[in-house]
């Protein structure tokens, strides 16, 4: 490429101009991309008539100058090679409309998360790669088209999926903000963890003295619907639009109740209440605590003996006065049109009965740390009488063990749980309040007192007496005869080991995501990070938006955090969702298929394969019709259509072909061709950037919207330009942005490799992988894997894969 | 609540449980079993006896776990069983299963 | 040594430590207070400490004795928070100084075993493992002896006994028995062990094969022991030929049960009794006792402890063709350990994870194949490892002439007292910091106490009750 190659006129006459921008990024990109290199480079490609380098191409003045550039030289494309687009491709588009292009006409080449980070040690490679990808830009962008988006209104009502203190918050700050609230909990009683909780760190306010008066809030604010003992079974729809089923399971007590109590006086079930985590009772019929919200009891269906209708047992019917118990309640199913939702279902507690060595659930006085709140609480079993389990005495002696399932590879989890340390403290202090003579040990790793006030409670934590000690203890060993305790561990601070007799432990347990919170993440087809918690847009400015628009998150769904963090979050969620409602509107990617009815059979494959039923068949006329404000912009019908009929806006075929032809121009028998989805794979990239995973160099991502709109004819066109081997990455099957759009993927991937069997080709140089936004690991592993099937493919083997597939080379 | 319940409840908590005594007029039963088949808490069970009637009629399995709900006294075609509540001796400690 | 040439690099380090996945020590000192020497050498050895001084300066670590101190019980990864492999780093920095010939350090550490460690030639041996780092047993063993000798001397003269007569009885002759002895006797009492076989040395000399721990290695240190003073009485079984009020009216103050875990637990699946099916322990006790034994063709073992892995390799040497161990969960959950697991599997031993026998098929009573099924884990039980459940239709027959089963080893203690409570899975409960049974002056210890765990640990065991038997005459005494 050392002679400019002369531009040519395209696109019905109009004279094609390019710009690129080559961003250093500081030394993000130019620490292992020789950036003036890459720039001098792009200004020999087609079309391409300024390509410049400069160090923050996103400030104010690296935008100024591609404005000006776009007015002054008359560019009519715009290419930036920087960062990932999913981080500042808005930011580009913005700039170049206000320099009046159409936001379509731009493209970005990710050389910072795809090359620069990930090839830190190798910048001849790394810069040849960034060439690579800025070749594959100018192809691509030369071919776009300008569009205009679609605007929809959006539905100014909010579904609050978990009635913890973050559900609470953040639906009492929108209905204050005036959009009407639909708050989902599965429980019969709003309050979450912090209504189990005795005291809160570091005020010690008493929990639910402050949580309750918003509790009764929430029952009362006329914007907020309550639907408790209900579950979210259903999302449909997009940002502004979307359709939730909810089941709401039957109470068997209406609102007539007074919670006057008779009923559960007479009812001869008894089981333990979960509440207290067992260690008080409840009746077949019940509230789980006083204050809870909506105070109507509920009945207990998998224990009540009346079962299909049939009344066994009327004491509780007979018992009250109001008459407002009905066995006849059904389960019901509530249909919400919603136009945003706050994910608030918060986090479960780690279980340590799966820690042999420490013997919760074998020895009586270990307890956790959660049945010690409940103990300690007034309202709790023993009425805020701090006793042990085996003989109900006060103990003198008590040990708290620090960062049990926390910060574990073994049987736990590797976080840190955030608030467990602070909790301790806590505890300790209460002890220490009621029953000063009480000899506590707090065993530890490391405190975390990192907030607001944190340290000085930690400092009267040790002013009263509480001793600290350094090593965690590696056995509890029970007596047998007086159920004492010994923890036995060393003291890495002294070094030397400890035998401490104590009459009971506390086991200060650490938070994990949700057991159900699979379920919710394919409902509403969110990511989660590698510790199974949500994940953000992005971790430090989008910090409660999810990656789907309309979706936001709020307390410890996104991560473990105490009360304080979890109501400024919930805050946060709601302003971030009332702006979007407040705007009214909100526009939708220029992203939906164009078709061609000259080409079209009308066999109605893409209305089979379309996960929204956006295109239908109209058979006696022949042709099909797309409803493009259903299409949520995957793009698998243009794959589908054996006729070419069919093609996505802004990723069309040619688009793509131009980038794979790119990529193969040259040395491509040692590429691979990678395509990888946007919210998947290609995030999954990304985070293998963000994390600098170093993997080899030899790869080029094409981003799609979703692996469905992988055309088999894109394979075979790699590999009939010689490419050695072709990765399709997309989201692991259930957790596709679009439904169900990526088992198309596979099974055009399984007929590819039939294909390729048959004809005598290694399968292997077609690979498959299923990558999330947080497996960065698994995608830079799968790259350096790829290298072995690399260095076995011979250059007879290429020269017969382009034979096989040498029909993909025919123009489209 | 996801917690899985390790622990007893304290054992300073007494609940009052129903303390039954069954009836069984063994002549009147005609055996046809409805009281060993609705009983919720299946107390009762078929015996080994043949009473005036020809029959087997219920026997008690395990007194302790009536709940005094009566419905067996509601089934019975023949009038045949009853349930009474006997004064409550003592409050019992209670135990999960 | 050179402190500025570096012989570990950084590299190195991060590969041991699986730095990949964020593995580092949190000092939480859990592998220290797990770790039998570190109890048994009190201040001289502590891997928490070393671990720490390998992250400061590796190369400095090199010259410290420490390193060659390392049991290989594997008992700090167990229960590492991060599941570091300490022994495994250890073994690492062993094999550099090796090559480097800084064998200063080992002599240091053998003094330092020799001193503090009962049975220092049978630890060196199946626990301390310097051949790992490429060095010659024998030559150490020597070396081992004279310094014990040295040593006695030494000590000997310093040694002003106050004997107090008192005796003591050690009912089984194992690691744990033999420690007891040892130490008592050092202490100037009484000591009679009363062993049911009639070769002392329990597990050490029956089960633990001879190409871990010759024979000639255990009788020099039973010889050492008995040569102590202390009376070693085989083929008494305590129980049939005397009971523990015989042993009380003989005047023994204090009684320590170490009869080990003997009892070979019973697989319940059909075709269990048929003669080409042994017990792993009878297998191991029949080649140790040089008696002729026939080994399959294709030998299958079932289990996935260490007597497992000692059986499968047994079996390779005897010269069965094809060894395969079948095991019930992954990897991971293996309790043998994870070292000699690497070895066996070097010897030619297949591990076949995730696979249960169902049913073992015979024709003519002999048996030509076991039906097995696969398992897949599901969550974490109360033993902290995740329960293996069968797939439905996943059985399969696989080939086989003979099977050794070594599905567990449970205590057999019908001859104690009434009065000594047990724990739920039929081990002896003792106080655990006095080892002292629920029956006063009767104490316990070794696997009888803690079910199948290392001779390191059956040691550490008969050490601490040594102490508590000392205090509990003295209190006696008045």
């Amino acid at each position: 490429m050392s002679e400019k190659q002369e531009s040519k006129p395209q696109n019905g006459g109009e004279e094609i101009r390019i710009g690129v921008y080559v961003c250093h990024c500081g030394l993000n990109i130019a620490g292992s991309v020789d950036c003036d290199e890459v720039a001098k480079f792009a200004a020999t490609l087609p079309n391409v008539v300024l390509a410049k380098d400069n160090r923050y191409t996103c400030s104010d003045q690296g935008q100024e100058i591609m404005k000006s550039d776009i007015r002054e030289q008359k560019l009519n494309r715009v290419v930036v090679a920087s960062c990932s687009p999913r981080l500042h491709e808005s930011t580009f588009r913005k700039a170049c409309e206000e320099a009046g292009l159409n936001k379509y006409l731009f493209e970005m080449a990710n050389i910072r998360e795809h090359c620069s980070w990930v090839h830190l040690h190798d910048r001849e490679a790394a810069t040849e790669k960034a060439k690579d990808l800025v070749k594959m830009a100018v192809a691509k962008v030369a071919l776009l088209q300008p569009a205009e988006e679609v605007e929809v209104p959006i539905n100014r009502k909010t579904l609050v999926i978990g009635g913890g203190v973050a559900g609470i918050q953040a639906s009492l700050d929108l209905a204050d903000t005036g959009y009407k609230v639909y708050l989902v909990e599965k429980e019969p009683s709003i309050g979450g963890m912090m209504a189990r909780i005795d005291k809160t760190f570091p005020t010690m306010d008493c929990s639910i003295c402050i949580l309750a008066p918003k509790m009764s809030d929430v029952l009362h604010h006329p914007n907020i619907e309550l639907l408790t003992n209900s579950e979210v079974v259903e999302v449909k729809g997009y940002v502004g639009n979307f359709q939730a089923k909810v089941l709401k399971k039957p109470r068997y007590v209406t609102k007539d109740c007074s919670a006057c109590n008779d009923c559960t006086e007479v009812c001869p079930i008894i089981a333990p209440n979960e509440f207290d985590v067992g260690l008080d009772i409840r009746h077949a019929i019940y509230t789980p605590f006083a204050q809870a919200v909506p105070s109507t009891y509920t009945i207990d269906m998998n224990l009540c003996l009346n079962k299909d209708n049939v009344i066994v047992c009327d004491k509780c019917i007979k018992a009250c006065e109001r008459q407002a118990i009905n066995f006849e309640m059904k389960p019901e199913n509530v249909e919400l049109e919603i136009g945003t939702i706050i994910v608030a279902i918060g986090a479960d507690v780690f279980d340590p009965s799966v820690l042999p060595n420490y013997g919760y659930g074998r020895h009586t006085n270990v307890i956790t740390s959660l049945e010690f709140e409940r103990l300690i609480n007034a309202g709790g079993p023993s009425g805020g009488h701090l006793i042990r389990p085996s003989d109900m005495q006060v103990p003198k002696r008590v040990a708290f063990v620090q960062c049990v399932g926390s910060r574990t590879d073994r049987n736990g989890r590797l976080y840190c749980s955030n608030v467990c340390c602070m909790n301790t403290i806590k505890d300790s202090l209460l002890i220490k309040e009621h029953w000063p003579e009480t000899e506590i040990y707090v065993f530890y790793v490391d405190i975390r007192a990192h907030g607001k006030g944190f340290e000085d409670l930690y400092k009267r934590a040790r002013k009263e007496g509480v001793k600290f000690i350094r090593g965690l203890p590696a056995k509890i060993l029970e007596d047998k005869k007086t159920h004492n305790l010994w923890l036995i561990g060393e003291n890495t601070l002294q070094k030397e080991l400890y035998k401490m007799n104590v009459d009971m432990a506390v086991l200060s347990i650490g938070l994990e995501p949700r057991r159900n919170s699979e379920i919710v993440q394919r409902l509403l087809t969110l990511s989660r990070t590698q510790d199974g918690f949500f994940m953000e847009a992005h971790p430090k400015l989008r910090p409660v938006d999810a990656a789907t628009g309309g979706m936001f998150f709020a307390g410890c769904a996104e991560a473990p955090k105490d009360i304080k963090d979890s109501v400024t979050q919930a805050s946060a969620a709601a302003a971030r969702a009332g702006i979007l409602m407040a705007k009214g509107k909100v526009t939708v990617e220029a992203i939906t298929p164009i078709s061609y009815p000259e080409k079209c059979k009308a066999c109605g494959l893409c209305t089979k394969v379309c996960p929204y039923n956006a295109i239908t068949l109209d058979k006696e006329l022949q042709q099909i019709k797309i409803v493009e404000a259903a299409c949520g912009g995957c793009g698998t019908c243009a794959a589908e259509c054996p006729f070419g009929a069919l093609t996505q806006s802004h990723f069309t075929d040619e688009q793509i072909l131009a980038q794979i032809d790119a990529v193969t121009e040259y040395d491509s028998e040692k590429k691979i061709v990678a395509f990888c989805c946007n919210w998947c794979a290609y995030a999954g990239a990304d985070f293998a950037g963000v994390n600098r995973m170093q993997y080899p160099p030899n790869v080029r991502i094409i981003r799609t919207m979703c692996s469905g709109r992988v055309a088999p004819k894109f394979v075979e066109r790699a590999f009939a330009r010689g490419a050695s081997v072709v990765l399709v990455a997309g989201c692991h099957p259930g957790d596709c942005h679009y439904i169900n759009a990526n088992n198309h993927t596979k099974d055009r991937v399984e007929r590819l490799w039939k294909k390729m069997e048959q004809s005598g080709l290694d399968k292997e140089r077609l690979q498959l992988l299923w990558a999330s936004a947080a497996e960065g690991e698994r995608f830079a592993s799968k790259i350096r894997e790829i290298q072995t099937i690399i260095k076995r493919v011979t250059p007879e083997e290429i020269h017969k894969a382009k034979r096989v597939f040498e029909k993909a080379l025919e123009g489209v | 609540m996801p917690e899985r319940i390790r622990h007893a409840p304290l054992g300073n908590k007494k609940v009052k449980q129903p303390n039954a005594e069954v009836h069984i007029i063994t002549d009147q039963c005609k055996g046809c079993g409805f009281c060993i088949k609705f009983c919720p808490k299946k107390v009762l069970e078929e015996s080994q006896e043949i009473n005036a009637r020809g029959v087997h009629p219920p026997k008690i399995l395990d007194e302790s776990k009536c709940i005094i709900c009566s419905f067996c006294t509601a089934v019975c075609p023949d009038f045949a069983i009853f349930v009474v509540e006997k004064p409550c001796k003592e409050e019992r400690h209670i135990k999960h299963d | 040594m050179d402190a500025e040439e570096t012989i570990i690099s950084k590299e190195d380090l991060e590969r041991l430590l699986d730095v990949d996945k964020l593995k580092y020590c949190n000092e939480c000192g859990i592998c220290t207070a797990s770790c039998a020497i570190a109890e048994l050498l009190e201040e001289d050895y502590n891997p928490r400490r070393l671990l720490e001084k390998i992250f400061l300066n590796p190369n400095n670590v090199l010259a410290s004795d420490e390193l060659w101190l390392c049991a290989w019980c594997y008992s700090c990864y167990r229960h590492c928070p991060q599941a570091l492999k300490l022994p495994e780093i250890f073994l690492f920095m062993r094999k550099s100084a090796t090559e480097h010939g800084l064998m200063q350090p080992l002599e240091k550490a053998l003094k330092k075993i020799v001193e503090n460690v009962p049975l220092p030639l049978v630890t060196t041996f199946v626990c301390f493992h310097p051949d790992r780092a490429g060095l010659e047993m024998e030559k150490i063993s020597e070396k081992i002896e004279r310094m014990r000798e040295e040593y006695l001397k030494k000590e000997k003269r310093k040694r002003t006994v106050k004997t107090s007569g008192e005796k003591i009885a050690i009912i089984g002759s194992g690691p744990a028995g033999l420690t007891v002895a040892y130490e008592s006797s050092r202490k100037g009492y009484g000591v009679t062990i009363f062993e049911a076989l009639s070769e002392p040395g329990g597990m050490l000399g029956k089960c633990i094969p001879k190409y871990r721990l010759p024979k000639h290695v255990l009788t020099k240190e039973i010889e050492f022991i008995k040569n102590l003073g202390v009376e070693i009485r085989t083929s008494v079984k305590v129980g049939k030929d005397l009971d523990f009020k015989d042993l009380w009216k003989k005047g023994y103050k204090a009684i320590f049960v170490g009869t080990g875990v003997h009892k070979s637990q019973k697989l319940k699946i059909e075709g269990r009794d048929l003669k080409d099916v042994v017990h792993a322990l009878d297998f191991l006790w029949k080649v140790n006792s040089d008696k002729k034994t026939e080994v399959g063709r294709n030998v299958v073992v079932i289990g996935g402890g260490n007597v497992a892995i000692d059986a499968a390799e047994t079996a390779i040497r005897l010269g069965a063709e094809e060894v395969t161990i079948l095991y019930r969960r992954s990897k991971e959950e293996m309790p043998a350990n994870p070292w000699e697991i690497k070895e066996a599997e070097h010897e030619g031993v297949k591990i076949e994870f995730l696979v249960a026998p169902k049913k073992i098929l015979e024709d003519n009573g002999n048996v030509y194949a076991v039906e097995c099924v696969r398992m897949q884990l599901s969550e974490l039980d109360e033993t902290g490892r995740r329960k293996p459940i069968p797939i439905v239709g996943s059985e399969f027959i696989r080939e086989t002439d003979m099977i050794i089963l070594a599905i567990g080893e449970a205590p057999d203690l019908e001859f104690l007292p009434k009065e000594i409570e047990l724990n739920e899975n039929g081990t002896i409960w003792v106080n655990p910091i006095t080892m002292e049974t629920s029956l006063r002056g009767v104490f316990a210890g070794g696997d009888v106490v803690t079910g199948p765990a290392t001779v390191i640990e059956a040691i550490r065991d008969g050490k601490r009750v040594a102490e508590s038997v000392e205090n509990y005459l003295k209190s006696l005494a008045g």
